[in-house]
């Protein structure tokens, strides 16, 4: 393993020391030797298979993977001589530390390009190891919201995903719309936010955008509370206290189904649940714990989809393999390997800067994600993500706003929820 | 004022099972001066083999804690049997690894065995509430509180009143005494180690009707039930018992009156004080 690391890196300081010194004529015979040497592509997929955001990483995994299958069931990378690609597994375990370790171990062993890893703090802990080594290899993030990231001068990264700032906007935007259609709006929200990193970047952009598009609904109180916490009943009792018609709730897969209970068992009145951007409440889990608790919840997440024939064709390939619905982690994992796929295509090589050239060039008209073309800008962002409002219905999520790719009509304000039988 | 008094009535009910969870390992260090650290992770395999009774045999939770904690207590005595005693002698710093190491294993076990979902046990009374006044009371957090109590009366009773109980508590009190008048103190052990896991399997078996959970659930339960350890008196049941309600209406106090995000520092804080000001615990004895 770890020779063969060297021997690319070798390869690589040619390269360089080629394009210093020969003319672009000198260049031709380089990638040949590249593209004899890449019958296999390794793509290290680093995602949190354990602790607290293991469900997650299941699910992220299945869908790098079944990319993975896809782009080799389709040939392979044809410009490279129909090479294979591998996903080597790393675990980062929702600890940056941990993910700077599989990172290192993952480039040790010959990595050609990353992808991962959902937790902003990982995702972070890895471009550092990328921005410190001497021989960088270039990382896709697939999923990972944090605005910063992209923002530390790393060239070799680049954002699938969808930021903060596009969630944050085009949560409050929906809303707006909702409310003004139905003509019924919410005038008084409480705030639920899960106190960890994410929680805090998604209430600042929630609330920021909630200012500039000067929302007309009030949000009377913000309750945090700690992630995995055990017990809700006192927060929702403060949030009772509020009398609140709306509950936004930036949540964690765990914690979204505490707190829906707690809402039920404490009879609080509203006319909507709604996830301003997080996950919680359209993950598979939740309806499947919660049943006819789940029915009508909204959350507002970078989607799938559902109107475009490829995303259908992948979600129901996804669905038919694991067994669960296509959401979220799924189609942008999905999508992540599918970009890294189509950048290696068009450079032709696994060489880290031809990649990174290739890469600005990107611009991929059919996917299975929310959102226009994707296309990278200067700082590594893909500038056509956005984000879908999405409720439960009968068990699934359902996409409702934006409204050209909507599949159902909202369901709003929603049943009381003690009066579902 | 509705509020403080509701918060109060949570804090109690979930105090009483969290007193449930400490009880087992206070146990387990009064006998052995070992700090189980697999606590938690005992106590998700009790929750989950609550879950896997209820999804497959239909089996209700409150019934399932006889078959959860036969099953833990199997587990704790293996543990004890097979692990922990060969280490009893070792400095603290081994004995804590080593109960480290058994966590890892038996949260990982979790993982392969169950997934990582959140799972929750569905009941039909799960979500049943009723009202008296402006309060809400829980009904299964009425039942589970109700029932850690009852189990925290029975294994008062069979400390207190059997020969048994009695060899616990001896060996517990002097080893070398209860040696000295030919109690069995590997049995002992073996059967201390076990009751302790049992407590905390029922608990989890308890706490299924009210929580979602996942494998990696385990380490907030262990620092949970640690912390009211110290803060009851380590070794002392009674103290793990009013440890317990004082933490569970401490946090719930402390998210009414702090930022709830704060609430966990509630019970720590605790924890410092007693360190500073009582360091053998609210109710700890002589040691």
């Amino acid at each position: 393993m770890a020779s063969n690391s060297r021997a690319r890196g070798v390869d690589r300081r040619t390269l360089l020391k080629g394009m210093g010194a020969a003319s672009a004529a000198g260049l031709v015979g380089f990638p040949a030797i590249v593209r004899a040497q890449a019958r296999e592509i390794k793509i290290g997929s680093v995602q949190p298979m354990t602790g607290l955001l293991a469900v997650v990483g299941k699910t992220t995994r299945q869908a790098n993977q079944l990319a993975v299958d896809h782009v080799n069931a389709e040939g392979g990378i044809k410009s490279m001589g129909g090479a294979k690609l591998v996903l080597v597994p790393g675990d980062h375990q929702y600890k940056p530390e941990v993910a700077r370790a599989e990172t290192e171990r993952l480039m040790r062993e010959g990595c050609h390009v990353l992808t991962g890893a959902f937790d902003s703090g990982s995702i972070n802990a890895m471009i550092q190891v990328i921005k410190q080594s001497s021989n960088p290899i270039p990382f896709v993030i697939d999923i990972g919201s944090a605005d910063q990231l992209t923002q530390q001068g790393v060239k070799y990264v680049f954002r699938v995903f969808t930021t903060n700032d596009t969630m944050g906007r085009r949560g409050i935007e929906y809303l707006m719309d909702l409310f003004k259609t139905s003509g019924d709006p919410c005038k008084r929200a409480v705030m639920f936010q899960v106190s960890d990193l994410f929680g805090q970047v998604g209430r600042e952009r929630t609330m920021e955008w909630h200012k500039k598009l000067n929302a007309p609904f009030e949000v009377a109180e913000i309750i945090t509370y700690p992630a995995g916490t055990q017990d809700l009943s006192t927060e929702v009792a403060k949030a009772k206290a509020a009398k609140p018609d709306l509950i936004l709730a930036i949540t964690r897969p765990n914690d979204a189904i505490l707190l829906v209970q707690e809402l039920y068992k404490q009879r609080l009145d509203v006319k909507a649940v709604v996830g301003p951007g997080n996950p919680g409440f359209y993950q598979p889990t939740f309806a499947r714990a919660l049943g006819k608790l789940a029915e009508h919840t909204m959350a507002n997440a970078p989607w799938w989809n559902p109107k475009s024939a490829l995303g259908q064709k992948v979600a129901a390939d996804y669905e038919k393999r694991y067994g669960d619905p296509f959401t979220t982690e799924s189609a942008w994992s999905y999508q992540g390997v599918r970009v890294i796929a189509d950048i290696l295509e068009r450079a032709g090589t696994t060489d880290p800067d031809k990649f990174v050239e290739a890469a600005r060039k990107t611009d991929i008209k059919e996917h299975v994600v929310s959102g226009g073309p994707i296309q990278f800008n200067e700082q590594g962002d893909n500038i056509g993500a956005s984000s879908s409002m999405v409720q439960i219905r009968e068990g699934r999520p359902r996409v409702i706003y934006p409204k050209e790719v909507a599949e159902i009509q909202p369901v709003y304000p929603i049943p009381k929820l003690w009066e579902r039988g | 004022m509705a509020l403080y008094l509701q918060a109060i009535v949570n804090g109690i009910l979930i105090g009483g099972v969290y007193s449930l969870m400490a009880v087992g390992l206070s146990l387990i260090f009064g006998v052995m001066r070992v700090i189980n650290f697999a606590h938690g992770d005992m106590m998700v395999w009790g929750m989950f083999l609550s879950f896997w009774l209820f999804t497959t045999l239909g089996v209700d939770p409150y019934l399932s804690i006889l078959a959860t904690g036969t099953a833990v207590f199997l587990l704790g005595a293996a543990v004890q049997r097979g692990l922990v005693s060969r280490i009893l002698s070792a400095p603290h710093e081994m004995q804590i690894l080593l109960m480290m190491g058994v966590a890892l294993v038996l949260e990982n076990v979790a993982l392969m065995t169950w997934g990582p979902d959140p799972r929750r046990v569905n009941v039909s009374y799960g979500l049943t509430t009723f009202w008296l006044g402006p309060i809400v009371f829980d009904l299964p957090r009425l039942v589970t509180f109700g029932m850690a109590l009852l189990l925290g009366l029975l294994l008062y009773l069979f400390l207190s009143r059997t020969d048994l109980g009695r060899m616990i508590r001896a060996a517990s009190d002097n080893q070398t005494g209860a040696l000295l008048v030919g109690t069995d103190i590997l049995k002992v052990f073996t059967l201390a180690f076990g009751i302790g896991a049992a407590c905390v399997g029922a608990a989890g078996s308890l706490m299924t009707p009210l929580l979602p959970f996942t494998p990696s659930s385990g380490i907030l339960f262990t620092l949970t039930s640690f912390n009211i350890v110290i803060i009851g008196g380590m070794g002392n049941l009674l103290g793990a018992f009013v440890g317990g309600l004082l933490v569970g209406v401490s946090e719930s106090l402390g998210a009414v009156l702090l930022v709830p995000s704060l609430k966990e520092i509630v019970g720590f804080v605790l924890l410092v004080l007693i360190l500073l000001f009582r360091p053998q615990g609210l109710l700890g004895g002589r040691r």
